[in-house]
């Protein structure tokens, strides 16, 4: 019975992390239609930067700090030099510079810190905790409280906050947002910078558990886009509820059922995009213009 | 939408276009002459890629089904004709077109379930393909050598010919890849072509024309899985050996970046798409081991914003611009804008070339 | 000085050039309108004045270049777009799309004129949480207006106001936009097919055709004019 719950915990963990980098992927889908290929690379190039400050000497804390403040200033940039140039332009161009940004920043990042892994610390550390009578990792209730956390700020910004407002109105009509005068180009930079942001939080969440190299989010990326399918990619709860799904289900089949080994795991998330897709298009919490099938 | 252009300037620029094509093929044929066994390699691998190029351009340019999946076939292509050659002694000139027709199946078979899937998620499929592409391989690894690979003898050259084995195998994929080309053409230029644009630009009047969209698009997907397993089988046969590292997400992504680079709708443009990637990340890991996929990366993005037709577009535009051509009036730009082969690409059309990653397009 | 001066506006999309040459001035504290058959620009110089098209020539604005102006900074210097269609948030509710009618604003009286403009339009108080996209036509070209309203614009400009509207609604339409016009001191700029009905509401008029002002005067003298009379006016 203890290890069920203990095995559920942490698979609630695990989807917490595949729904906070889903959560950066779906923010940036719905407030300008493009998925961005690259999010995995730039949260690990965030995380390396994490790293690098780390090395340098600065507290756990202020590199966590110095890392987000950075992410935010590295998508805003990305969104106004790389991405807004071909916003708008042809679906094809625009995922091949997603493409092209993923290639980039992945090389990039192995330019500059090399190809071989190293460790990262955890802002949690290794204790348990007895939560009604059963021991659970406090690493995994930290990061599922992290995720609520950032889901429950978001909520407030975009629904309470003049910049929410703007971001919505965004992604609903840009030319009459225009007209009203949102700064439409603005508004877009902010979006990017704070999806950077929730992407570097995973990635500094995701490392301690694995190596941090220059390939460790690459996997992770086709989790959240498997919980973005499955939570419908315009929705960023369904991204969140969906990671956990995906996470908790996955950790208790890995567990209890042996038939699938260490190798065929990555299609799991791929059956469930190709499940999603087959049968309820817009996922659990999307809306219906997502699909069109 | 245009026909072939008539009259004089017609005349001159199917006299051009056949002078430039002799070229090619001059250029073409000397290349094996002219480099070391090395470099020669690497040029067979390129035409054996824009092969597979071709076919995806096919797919995606023509059709508008995006896929982010093509080094899956082109994997397959490469062990069908590797598994016949090693474990049953198939002449690999045989293996060709059963790689072809191997993946023929596999295309229509794929194809079938991706008729219910549009833009963003026929990609996140077609991506799902790609990456699973050298886990599957590993899982079959009693007909596939697992992660210890293949080797596959090379092809020698017949002592009548006296070549050298490279130049001989170069020839070999030229005259292959020029047998692909030449079907691709007559393809585009039918009325299997005409259909492919009319779904590709507007499903809605393509159905009121008759044209029976998932017949369309699942044979779109066939014949394109198709190119890809002859380029894989071609691809294969200088290296003289397959594993599933020689088949990364990389590659998948390679193919989309070569369409794009030469030219979406175009045939020409598989050939510099196909050079594009065999050779940009040699010569920038020339520059630096490390620097080279920043290099590939930032060149992709550079071509994104100042080549967005990909090269073949370029010269269309130049070739437009020329001294003896009156000043375009608006109709004849838009006739020029027509594809090198006489069909017209309808020019900037954000929302349906591809059709769409939805929501996505007009911002 | 009028409040806007345009001359030698020329505007258009892409390759084509809708506006050739258009001249005309609005006077401050009036409601001025354009009229002219379809495809003349109309809806075209108001993009222009806007910023959502390409354009060249002079545009001033109490005394503020117009010309290389954003729309969102037309908007903060106090020029209301209400668009043809009206372009309402469909789905953010009535008072998000006042809230956001707003926007440029820093004061703290947003919500009090949130207030103001759901008890001047009760039919938009009713449905104030309702979903936007689920109002009438003619809802939605109130709610058009206020959101205008909201910004608290010295110029409005609408595109068609008129456009799917039943007739009734129409009148009603222009007689509260003439009240506010007039309670509030705002210059509205209106664009209309509809030359008979605004004729009758607006105190100038210019006519485009074909990508110029051709005539340009009071309501009367325009309602006058045989030219007129027998192409608009169905006279």
């Amino acid at each position: 019975m203890e290890r069920v719950v203990q095995v559920i915990v942490d698979g609630w963990a695990t989807g917490s992390l595949y729904g906070a980098l889903a959560l950066a992927v779906v923010l940036i889908y719905r407030s300008t239609g493009i998925v961005n290929f690259a999010q995995g690379e730039m949260a690990m190039f965030s995380t390396f930067g994490a790293w690098a400050l780390l090395e340098a000497g600065l507290p756990l804390a202020l590199a966590l700090l110095g890392t987000l403040v950075l992410s935010f200033l590295g998508g805003m940039l990305i969104e106004r030099v790389i991405v807004r140039p071909v916003e708008g332009g042809e679906v094809l161009t625009v995922v091949i510079v997603t493409l092209g940004l993923f290639i980039l920043i992945n090389s990039g990042a192995g330019w500059i810190w090399g190809f071989g892994n190293r460790s990262f610390p955890s802002v949690f550390g290794d204790g348990t905790l007895a939560v009604a009578g059963v021991s659970v990792a406090v690493e995994s209730l930290g990061i599922v409280a992290v995720l609520i956390a950032i889901v429950a700020l978001l909520f407030v910004v975009s629904q309470r906050t003049r910049l929410g407002l703007a971001m919505r109105a965004v992604a609903m009509n840009p030319d009459s947002s225009r007209l009203v005068g949102i700064s439409v180009g603005r508004t877009l930079m902010v979006g990017w910078g704070i999806a950077a942001v929730v992407g570097a939080v995973a990635g500094a969440l995701i490392a301690p558990r694995l190596f941090l190299d220059v390939n460790f989010m690459g996997g992770v990326l086709i989790y959240s886009f498997a919980a973005a399918t499955l939570g419908g990619f315009d929705s960023p709860l369904g991204a969140v509820i969906g990671g956990w799904i995906i996470g908790i289900a996955e950790n208790l089949a890995g567990t209890y059922v042996d038939f699938i080994g260490a190798d065929l795991k990555i299609l799991v998330p791929l059956g469930v995009i190709l499940v999603v897709l087959l049968f309820r298009p817009t996922g659990l919490f999307g809306s219906a213009g997502v699909a069109r099938a | 939408m245009t026909g072939p252009p008539r009259g004089t300037a017609a005349r001159t620029e199917q006299r051009l276009r056949a002078v430039g094509l002799v070229a090619l093929a001059a250029v073409a044929l000397a290349i094996p002459f002219f480099f070391g066994s090395f470099r020669v390699g690497q040029f067979t691998q390129a035409i054996a890629l824009a092969v597979a190029v071709l076919g995806l351009n096919l797919l995606v340019g023509y059709s508008g089904q995006i896929s982010l999946g093509h080094g899956a076939f082109f994997a397959l292509g490469s062990y069908v004709s590797a598994i016949l050659i090693v474990r049953a002694d198939v002449p690999y000139l045989l293996t060709l077109p059963i790689a072809g027709a191997a993946c023929f199946a596999a295309g229509l078979l794929f194809g079938l379930p991706a008729l219910r899937l549009r833009g963003l998620y026929l990609a996140l499929v077609t991506l799902g393909l790609a990456i699973a592409t050298p886990q599957l391989i590993k899982r079959f690894d009693g007909l596939t050598g697992g992660t210890q690979g293949l080797s596959v003898p090379r092809p020698a050259a017949p002592a009548w010919s006296g070549l050298a084995d490279d130049q001989f195998l170069y020839l070999l994929t030229l005259a292959g890849a020029v047998v692909m080309f030449a079907l691709a053409v007559g393809l585009v230029r039918g009325s299997v072509g005409r259909a492919l644009i009319v779904v590709r630009d507007n499903e809605i009047a393509a159905k009121t024309m008759g044209v029976n969209l998932a017949t369309v698009k699942t044979r779109a997907f066939a014949v394109s899985s198709m190119y890809a397993g002859v380029g894989g089988a071609l691809y294969m046969l200088p290296i003289g050996f397959v594993a599933p590292e020689s088949f990364p997400l990389a590659l998948s992504f390679g193919f989309l970046a070569a369409i794009v680079v030469g030219g979406l709708a175009t045939i020409g443009g598989a050939v510099f798409g196909a050079l594009f990637i065999e050779f940009v990340p040699v010569y920038a890991s020339d520059v630096d081991e490390a620097l080279a996929g920043v290099i590939y990366g930032t060149v992709l993005i550079a071509f994104m914003y100042a080549l967005p037709d990909g090269v073949m577009g370029l010269a269309r535009r130049l070739w437009a611009r020329r001294p003896a051509a009156a000043p375009p009036s608006r109709e004849q730009d838009a006739a020029e804008d027509g594809d090198a082969d006489g069909l017209s690409r309808g020019g900037a059309r954000s929302e349906d070339v591809v059709q769409g990653i939805p929501g996505g397009s007009s911002r | 000085m009028s409040l806007l001066e345009v001359q030698d506006l020329e505007a258009g999309y892409g390759p084509v050039t809708v506006l050739r040459d258009v001249s005309f001035a609005v006077e401050e504290g009036r409601i001025e309108t354009i009229l002219g058959p379809n495809g003349a620009g109309k809806t075209t110089t108001l993009r222009a004045l806007s910023g959502m098209v390409r354009r060249r020539g002079r545009m001033v604005f109490d005394g503020h270049d117009l010309t290389r102006a954003p729309p969102d900074r037309v908007a903060r210097l106090g020029i209301a777009h209400v668009p043809e269609g009206r372009g309402t948030f469909t789905e953010f509710t009535v008072e998000e799309n006042l809230r956001v009618g707003a926007y440029p604003r820093r004061d703290r009286q947003v919500g009090a004129d949130v207030t103001r403009w759901l008890r001047r339009f009760p039919a938009l108080a009713e449905r104030r949480r309702q979903r936007a996209g689920s109002l009438s036509g003619g809802e939605q070209q109130m709610l058009a207006v206020a959101r205008a309203l909201m910004l608290r614009p010295r110029l409005i400009l609408l595109d068609e106001p008129s456009l799917g509207l039943a007739p009734l609604v129409t009148r009603e339409l222009f007689s509260i936009l003439e009240g506010i016009a007039r309670d509030e001191g705002v210059t509205l700029l209106v664009v209309e097919q509809n030359a008979n009905l605004v004729l009758r509401f607006a105190d100038h008029a210019h006519v485009l055709e074909a990508g110029r002002v051709v005539l340009s005067g009071t309501a009367a003298e325009i309602g006058a004019d045989d030219g007129i009379r027998r192409s608009y006016l169905g006279d």
